[in-house]
């Protein structure tokens, strides 16, 4: 993903477009970081209350950008309040953060081995062979998108941060408070689920 | 020695490069010799890839539309 932000340069450029009031620096940036701060709040809260703190975020960050000192980027900071903000909600709606960092094996592919830990049930298909048409099927992607949405939170937005948004380990174990040996049980899951899927829209043609 | 349901509990790290020298070179003397982690493997790659082609959280129109009004109005407030 090529952004504006890529450079500090650019970055600090629009940092003083937003310290200035400027609309269109707000919808630009906007439109720019939303959908990672989206991606954070989905690990904490459901879509709806994510969507809540992401525009009292930005609204926050009308006054809030002035105290901006460029100490961390501008994402890792929007970032730390929207985390801020939905921990905040949890502790007033009093819910327990659980965990889901146990098992690190999906029940789907934990059945197919032997008490002795081999294959019993081996895969029987080969994915690479049919990549191109994978990457490119409408109904496999439909597929991807519903069983994305379907994740636990928590895996959800790390497999989306960490895989789709493309961000390295550090920067999403920071953004989500979590440690690198829970991040990888986390997306392993997610991706296992992933595999489990593609498996059954080969073999089935259907999601 | 490593079992087959050691390497898929692995799996991701393998692939991630997160293994240390040993469990990677174990892993890769399995995979050599199985043909069906070979396969677990390399459809667990596939599915990597299918998910870094994923576009992400998008924002729709509507919500962002939402939040520049939000904005806009915060901005006036000032
Ligand atoms: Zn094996």
């Amino acid at each position: 993903m090529a952004t504006l932000s890529d450079t500090p340069q650019k970055e600090a450029g629009l940092v003083d477009a937003l310290k200035a009031g400027d609309q269109q620096a707000f919808r630009i940036a906007v439109r720019e970081y939303s959908p990672d701060m989206l991606a954070v709040a989905r690990y904490y809260l459901d879509h709806s209350s994510a969507e809540d703190v992401v525009q009292d975020t930005w609204v926050n960050v009308v006054d809030a950008i002035q105290k901006f000192e460029g100490r961390s980027g501008l994402k890792t900071w929007l970032h730390r309040i929207v985390a801020n903000r939905c921990k905040n909600r949890l502790r007033t709606a009093n819910r327990e953060v659980s965990s889901e960092f146990g098992e690190v094996l999906e029940p789907g592919i934990a059945d197919r081995f032997e008490s002795g830990g081999r294959w019993a049930t081996p895969p029987k298909l080969r994915f690479e062979e049919h990549a191109e048409s994978l990457m490119e099927n409408d109904a496999l992607s439909e597929c991807l998108d519903k069983h994305l949405s379907s994740l636990p939170e928590k895996q959800r937005s790390a497999v989306m941060l960490y895989e789709a948004h493309q961000h390295n380990a550090d920067d999403v174990c920071n953004i989500l408070d979590i440690n690198a040996s829970n991040l990888r049980v986390l997306v392993h899951r997610a991706r296992q689920k992933i595999y489990l899927m593609v498996e059954r829209f080969q073999e089935t043609g259907e999601c | 020695m490593l079992m087959c349901r050691d390497l898929a509990r692995i799996s991701s790290d393998y692939i991630d490069g997160n293994l240390g020298t040993a469990d990677n070179l174990s892993v890769k003397m399995h995979i050599l010799m199985c043909k069906d982690c070979r396969s677990f493997i390399g459809n667990l790659r596939e599915s990597v890839r299918l998910l870094k082609g994923h576009s992400g959280f998008r924002l729709d129109e509507e919500y962002a539309n939402r939040l520049d009004s939000a904005v806009e109005k915060a901005l006036k407030e000032q």
